[in-house]
């Protein structure tokens, strides 16, 4: 693959010539296409010869993604199959190497969650199930492999809240966007009403619905947005003990087992301090934690 | 193997040089030693030339017993009578693994397609052996040396501490470049070594110094073992033997003769016995040494789930880094965490010191009233019996804790829709649905904050618009004076047309109805009753500066005049249109 965007790529360089040898025939015919409606539009041959690079670079883009997205694919597969064979710890190093690569899905972390559940490693597969629910909140197997995940903890369940519970059907994204959503209509009536000053008394509910809606939506993305931020929570990925400074010999303060769910108090350095439900904080390494966005 | 790798790479590439190379001489290739005899231990060089061309294959010689390893590959070019010599040499350490006579058979090259074999080499090897008990008495060895294993009866496992011994007789004056050449053991482990304190004793009828250099040994299997001959180089440095002169000087001035000595020591052996079947603790973990045992505990008054640091120090002399932490198998209702471990040894052979474990123990039940016992289990080789080592159980308080509580966790929902309880996790999705790139959140990124100020903006725009709009639609002077603005604007047009048609009636008449309409403006009064008359009266009276008076004054009696004598030149009209421009200019410009 990474042959065929060299070739592409050096082909571009040396001539504007079509790309015959490029071995994907749709690619190709779509370059012919776009070529031919360039002659139709009749521009001239440098024109056209800009038009050329212009499109092959473009179709370059398309196609380093549309290669690289495939190369994804086929490691997913392997993934897969090294989990349906039982080799749980490879797989879930196959998953986690795809998410180093910088890219993401709800069923990829999901599917990496299962691998790290099934390998042993809890407090991994939490928080990989933690991940995919901030990107899929309304997804249930998420939720359901999450619940049961942490059925699997040592200690009390994580509580939650009926208002949290709400805001938390949809990601701060989705909250963002609806935000944006009523923002821009609120303020296309307010122009319109400019335009038209006849439409305002028509106009008056709705731009006080959607002036409200705005100010609602925009309250409960900033408490997300809030929670993002300054509510991070450390997911203990084996049993740990906590201690009572940021460094080695500091002294002992509690246990915490693998997959605990903490608030994250403070950093320092490769330290984080923690606190649990009872209010007690101790610090604990960031290896020894996976760290979460508030939402 | 890299090492392996890079010298057959090496000698690749000097084989491609050489094939580049035009050789004036015949092809040859020989194959030689650089000794004939070595000792056990010692190690030879193999020389295999290539001369007047590069070989097609370099041959490996392999002889049993002996263990040849390509050792490097150097290329010497010469010009001999203008004639360009090549010749590419690989070279072999040898390394015998016994005594006796090995012969390397002739090797095979392909040399330009002509087959050469060398000629069978013969390696003797020799058992270094130790000076004699005689020569040693007589005095005659300028330098010996002795390997001391404290004890001919061992056991596996055991670590004990061997001693080589160099002596060095009174009239050495100097020693120096010590190398060890060879440190044969079978079914030893050699350890660390120390040097210690020189001394001086009586071997025969000469006096020596010794310096003794110890060992630490580690038997690794049982049965019958041996340990050297070690062998190795120095350089003695002994008086001259022809110096002359007066003896009480030359003790001062004595450059002395330097010599190079081999030492090799005598093989000693031993037998190792395995460990006693009997009496075995059941927690032995295979600890071999003379130990104590320290365990300190802390808090001993803690909640459950609290962590209780245990600090179990094993001090004494043996295998140290052997040592595990005792058995715990007993310490139901711990969780137990791994422990870490930290050795400080005190001598210079690391076979005394302290090991140190600490490990986390939490308490998972209230009814626990006591740290268990510890206990750890060695064999002593000394006496040849085991010993168990015991901390008797210590007291613990542990109070019940509350459930403890986890923080609010952002979506922490049942585990199912349906409220019950799954037997296992769900199987993992075939799709992996749409990728994204891992990022921040919306509100994080630049671009889609500014998207959030188009709307804004575009309200801001049409406010300000619709603003304007009705403050002209409220303001009728504020209209005239942009509609005569405009006017004034196209009219200055229309004048330089006219002016360059040469058509002086419509330059004319269009320039006194500009004038009409500007100064109507600006007086606020209807157009048709501006005259020059005007200027003076209501102009004059608002105080615009006297220039401006003149120029319209001036303008308007053009106006008259043209209606006597239309026919006016081009560049006239020109000049006229020009002087229209700077004084409606400064008219506008007016505040009335």
């Amino acid at each position: 693959m990474r042959s065929q965007v060299y070739f592409a790529m050096r082909h571009l360089a040396s001539s504007q010539k079509a790309p015959e040898d490029w071995r994907t025939p749709k690619a190709s015919a779509k370059f012919d296409r776009a070529m031919a409606i360039a002659r139709r539009l009749g521009l001239r041959q440098s024109s056209a010869a800009f038009m050329r690079v212009v499109l092959s670079v473009l179709l370059m883009a398309v196609l380093t993604e549309n290669l690289y997205a495939a190369e994804v694919a086929t490691d997913f597969s392997a993934a897969s199959q090294l989990y349906a064979e039982g080799k749980y710890p490879e797989a879930a190093n196959a998953y986690e190497r795809i998410l180093q690569s910088g890219v993401v899905s709800p069923n990829l972390l999901f599917d990496y969650g299962n691998a790290e559940f099934k390998a042993g490693s809890v407090g991994k597969a939490i928080a990989a199930f933690r991940d995919a629910e901030l990107l899929a909140p309304r997804d249930s197997e998420i939720r359901a492999n999450l619940g049961y995940v942490r059925s699997q903890v040592q200690g009390a369940a994580p509580a939650g809240s009926l208002w949290r519970d709400w805001l938390g059907q949809l990601t701060l994204n989705e909250w963002s966007l609806l935000t944006a959503l009523a923002l821009w209509l609120t303020f296309l009536l307010l122009t319109a009403k400019q335009f038209r000053p006849a439409l305002a008394p028509r106009l008056r509910g709705a731009t006080g619905f959607f002036v409200l809606l705005t100010i609602l939506l925009g309250m409960a993305t900033g408490v997300l947005a809030a929670e993002h931020y300054s509510q991070q929570t450390a997911v203990v990925v084996s049993d740990a003990v906590t201690r009572s400074g940021p460094f080695d010999d500091a002294q002992n303060t509690f246990a915490v087992h693998d997959g605990a769910e903490l608030l994250v108090v403070d950093h320092h350095g490769d330290w984080v301090q923690v606190a649990d439900g009872s209010g007690r904080t101790g610090w604990l390494q960031i290896k020894q934690v996976e760290l979460i966005p508030g939402a | 193997l890299t090492k392996y790798k890079l010298s057959t790479v090496a000698t690749a590439i000097l084989i491609i040089l050489a094939a580049t190379i035009k050789v004036g001489h015949a092809t040859s290739f020989t194959a030689s030693l650089d000794r004939d005899t070595i000792s056990l231990g010692e190690t030879a060089t193999l020389s295999l030339s290539f001369q007047g061309a590069q070989p097609n294959n370099v041959p490996t010689p392999d002889v049993p017993g002996l263990q040849i390893v390509n050792s490097g590959t150097s290329q010497n070019v010469s010009f001999i009578n203008g004639a360009m010599s090549a010749t590419v040499t690989v070279t072999y350490s040898v390394t015998p693994q016994r005594t006796g006579k090995f012969v390397i058979p002739g090797m095979r090259a392909d040399i330009n397609g002509e087959v050469i074999i060398s000629q069978p080499i013969e390696l003797t090897v020799t058992q270094a052996s130790a000076p004699t008990a005689s020569a040693v008495n007589s005095g005659s060895e300028v330098a010996f040396m002795k390997l001391i294993l404290p004890q001919q009866k061992v056991y596996a496992g055991e670590t004990l501490a061997a001693e080589m011994q160099v002596y060095l007789r009174d009239d050495v004056q100097n020693f120096g470049n010590f190398e060890m050449v060879s440190q044969p053991s079978d079914g030893f482990v050699l350890g660390k070594s120390a040097q210690g304190d020189r001394f001086r004793t009586q071997v025969g009828n000469r006096v020596y110094t010794v310096f003794p250099i110890s060992i630490s040994v580690t038997v690794a299997r049982t049965g019958d073992l041996s340990l050297g001959p070690f062998t190795a180089d120095a350089v003695v440095v002994l008086p001259s033997q022809n110096q002359g002169g007066d003896p009480f000087f030359s003790q001062f001035f004595n450059q002395g003769q330097q010599k190079q000595v081999e030492l090799t020591t005598e093989q000693v052996s031993a037998q190792a016995l395995p460990l006693p079947d009997d009496n075995v603790p059941k927690d032995f973990n295979g600890a071999i040494g003379d130990y104590t045992m320290t365990v300190t505990a802390g808090p001993t008054n803690v909640t459950v789930g609290d962590p209780i640091t245990l600090h179990v120090q094993i001090s004494g002399r043996g295998s140290l880094d052997g040592i595990k932490m005792p058995d715990q198998s007993s310490w139901n209702d711990f969780k137990v965490f791994t422990p870490t471990a930290k050795t400080q040894t005190t001598d210079a052979l690391g076979q005394e010191g302290t090991k140190t474990f600490e490990e986390i123990v939490t308490p998972q039940s209230a009814k626990l009233h006591e740290l268990p016992e510890f206990s750890f289990s060695f064999f002593n080789p000394d006496d040849g019996q085991y010993h168990t080592l015991r901390q008797p159980p210590e007291q613990l308080v542990v109070q019940a804790g509350n459930a403890t509580p986890l923080p609010t966790i952002a979506a922490a929902k049942s585990a199912t829709p349906e409220n019950q309880t799954p037997q296992d996790i769900l199987p993992i999705k075939q799709e992996m649905g749409t990728l994204a790139e891992a990022s921040g959140p919306l509100i994080a990124k630049p671009a889609f904050l500014a998207a959030q100020a188009l709307p804004v903006i575009a309200f801001i725009a049409a406010f300000v618009w619709r603003k304007r709009t009705d403050s002209l639609a409220n303001n009728p002077r504020l209209r005239r004076q942009r509609l005569v603005a405009q006017l004034v604007e196209m009219g200055i047009d229309d004048l330089k047309k006219f002016a360059a048609e040469n058509n002086s009636e419509a330059f004319f008449t269009s320039l006194f109805r500009l004038l009409q309409e500007q100064m109507g403006e600006r007086l606020d009064c209807p157009a048709s009753s501006i005259t020059e008359a005007v200027v003076d009266e209501k102009l004059a009276a608002h105080g615009a500066p006297e220039g401006v008076l003149t120029g319209l004054r001036e303008l308007f009696q053009l106006c008259n005049q043209a209606r006597y004598a239309p026919v006016r030149g081009s560049e006239e009209l020109n000049s006229v249109a020009a002087k229209f421009e700077k004084t409606v200019g400064e008219l506008q410009g007016l505040r009335i």
